[in-house]
């Protein structure tokens, strides 16, 4: 069941099932519909462009994460949300930079979203240490891991991608890659 | 070694859920069994799960940065950086209450336009009364209230010749002298007043006050009698809006009763030596006392709007003393004063008019 979404600006309910749906289309939009809204807020609070990528792509994680898990409620509007979300995550970045956290400028409403952004930053921990730990994984084990658990691919696919003589000998150099990646994860 | 490998790939082929039915049923009684077994089942799903999130989020986030690569960053922050002009950033971050002082603005534009509109009304009221006004000074008017006895079949002691004009007055004091309006007797040749009874009287005038349009006659006829004491007294104090106010006068050849109330302080055009009183009046009237429910002379009833049904104006009673003072003390004889009390308080408004009809007087100007 694939939404086709017919307007430029999708709604929230559109966005919500596009997400579900794993649709690019709704996420292109989401994301490219929202992202003024929050550059004006950054850039209004001592922030830069830069600043305000980060700050929306981690809310759109937020959010995504939330829609995906399936316990997301259209209690407000996903306009309100992201925004409260980005607000708070950039309030907690300023106090972090000890810049002035107090006058913070305001363009929209805010809702509550504590909770949800405490949750994020542990999920965040996770991912960067996941990432640093593949990174220094170093090739082939990396790519092998990434094609196995997240691409889906099969260990025939990948003895062929990689020249392996045999599956065995690809499923002991996974082996031996997860291992070590399990490793750096739990050492670092 | 080996068997871990092994162990691994049956661990993967399980969760993936590729196992055949036998081959998972005793892959989960070997689970059952050895704990150590189970604890690395757990422990690789729970790797593997946070694994596969992140490959979500990476993939969530080169989607992002494709959508990203979309927008014209720069030249949205241009729009959207704070402006270095505070009245940009003034109206950005007020947006809201500007919205609320601009409608509290249209609203308040929008009620002066209308009182405007409804001030433009009376000043048409205004010019009305410039008409009135000039008619006022025009002795011929109807308006002056003053009746043009065209044919006065009561041949009466008086004069045998029909009076041309008539009016009304009533007595200040015993003795006769009678309160009346100036443009009722001005111009006069000879006045004669006639009270109820239809006895008329020859009178003179004694006090003229054009301002606030009084005057005050004196009837020098032979054949009058002094009246009894007056019954009514003269009422200084402002009278409040809405009081019920009476008047007696003489549009046609007997008394009229016009009955209303104070429909304001001030009469024409703001005019503070009159009242505004809604009274139906007809020429004639002029000079009538104007009475309160207790029989007080609160004025006298002067004319009428031209174009407003019920408006009728008369002089406040502070002016009549005003004229009586002009009057040496000793000719008056016993007067109306002022007084705090007034001897008809109480009476039924038919008792009070029939003591008053007697001293309301009928006023016929020959020229």
């Amino acid at each position: 069941m694939s939404n086709k979404l017919s307007s430029s600006v999708p709604t929230d309910r559109e966005v919500v099932l596009g997400i579900l749906n794993n649709s690019a289309d709704a996420l292109n939009k989401l994301y490219t519909g929202h992202f003024p809204m929050i550059l004006q807020f950054i850039l209004n609070n001592n922030g830069d462009e830069d600043d305000a990528k980060d700050v929306y792509q981690e809310a759109i994680i937020i959010l995504y994460n939330k829609i995906k898990s399936g316990d997301f409620e259209l209690s407000s509007k996903l306009k309100t949300y992201i925004y409260s979300v980005c607000r708070r995550i950039w309030l907690k970045k300023l106090s972090q930079q000890s810049k002035k956290s107090n006058n913070i400028d305001d363009f929209e409403d805010v809702i509550a979203v504590e909770f949800d952004v405490e949750q994020h930053e542990a999920k965040d921990l996770q991912f960067e240490k996941m990432g640093e730990s593949l990174l220094n994984l170093g090739e082939p084990c990396k790519t092998i891991i990434q094609d196995f658990y997240i691409n889906n691919l099969s260990m025939q696919d990948i003895c062929e991608k990689f020249g392996y003589t045999n599956t065995d000998n690809a499923k002991t150099q996974k082996y031996k890659c997860l291992q070590r990646l399990k490793k750096l994860f739990f050492q670092s | 070694m080996r068997n871990d490998i092994e162990l691994d790939g049956i661990i993967d082929d399980y969760l993936q859920g590729n196992l055949t039915a036998d081959e998972a049923a005793a892959f989960e009684q070997l689970r059952a069994n050895d704990p150590a077994v189970d604890h690395k089942v757990v422990a690789h799903q729970v790797f593997v799960a946070s694994l596969k999130e992140y490959g979500n989020i990476l993939f969530l986030k080169q989607q992002m940065n494709n959508a990203h690569a979309g927008i014209d960053v720069d030249t949205l922050a241009e729009e959207l950086r704070p402006h270095p002009s505070m009245l940009v950033n003034l109206w950005r971050k007020n947006k809201s209450a500007f919205a609320v002082a601009a409608s509290f603005l249209l609203l308040t534009v929008f009620s002066i336009y209308s009182i405007q509109h409804n001030s433009k009304q009376n000043g048409s009221y205004e010019v009305m009364r410039r008409e009135i006004t000039n008619i006022k000074n025009n002795q011929n008017s109807q308006n002056k209230l003053v009746r043009t006895i065209i044919s006065s079949s009561k041949a009466d002691r008086g004069p045998f010749r029909a009076a041309k004009f008539g009016g009304t007055g009533f007595a200040l004091t015993a003795n006769g002298y009678i309160c009346t309006n100036l443009h009722v007797i001005n111009d006069a040749d000879s006045i004669y007043v006639q009270n109820s009874k239809g006895d008329s009287f020859k009178a003179t005038v004694v006090h003229r006050d054009s301002e606030h349009d009084i005057a005050i006659l004196k009837i020098t006829d032979n054949s009058f009698t002094p009246l009894s004491n007056l019954p009514y007294k003269l009422k200084k104090n402002s009278i409040g809006m809405g009081e019920n106010v009476y008047t007696l006068g003489y549009p046609k050849d007997d008394a009229v009763l016009g009955e209303g109330y104070v429909s304001s302080r001030t009469g024409h055009g703001g005019d503070t030596t009159q009242y505004q009183v809604s009274i139906q009046i007809n020429p004639g009237n002029s000079g009538g006392p104007l009475l309160d429910n207790y029989g007080n002379i609160i004025g006298v009833i002067t004319a009428k709007e031209n174009n407003v049904d019920g408006a009728t104006f008369a002089i406040k009673a502070k002016y009549i003393q005003q004229a009586l003072n002009a009057i040496p003390e000793d000719s008056l004889g016993k007067k109306v004063a002022f007084s705090k009390r007034s001897p008809m308080q109480g009476l039924s408004r038919t008792k009070q008019i029939d003591k008053i009809e007697n001293y309301v007087y009928m006023i016929k100007v020959y020229n």
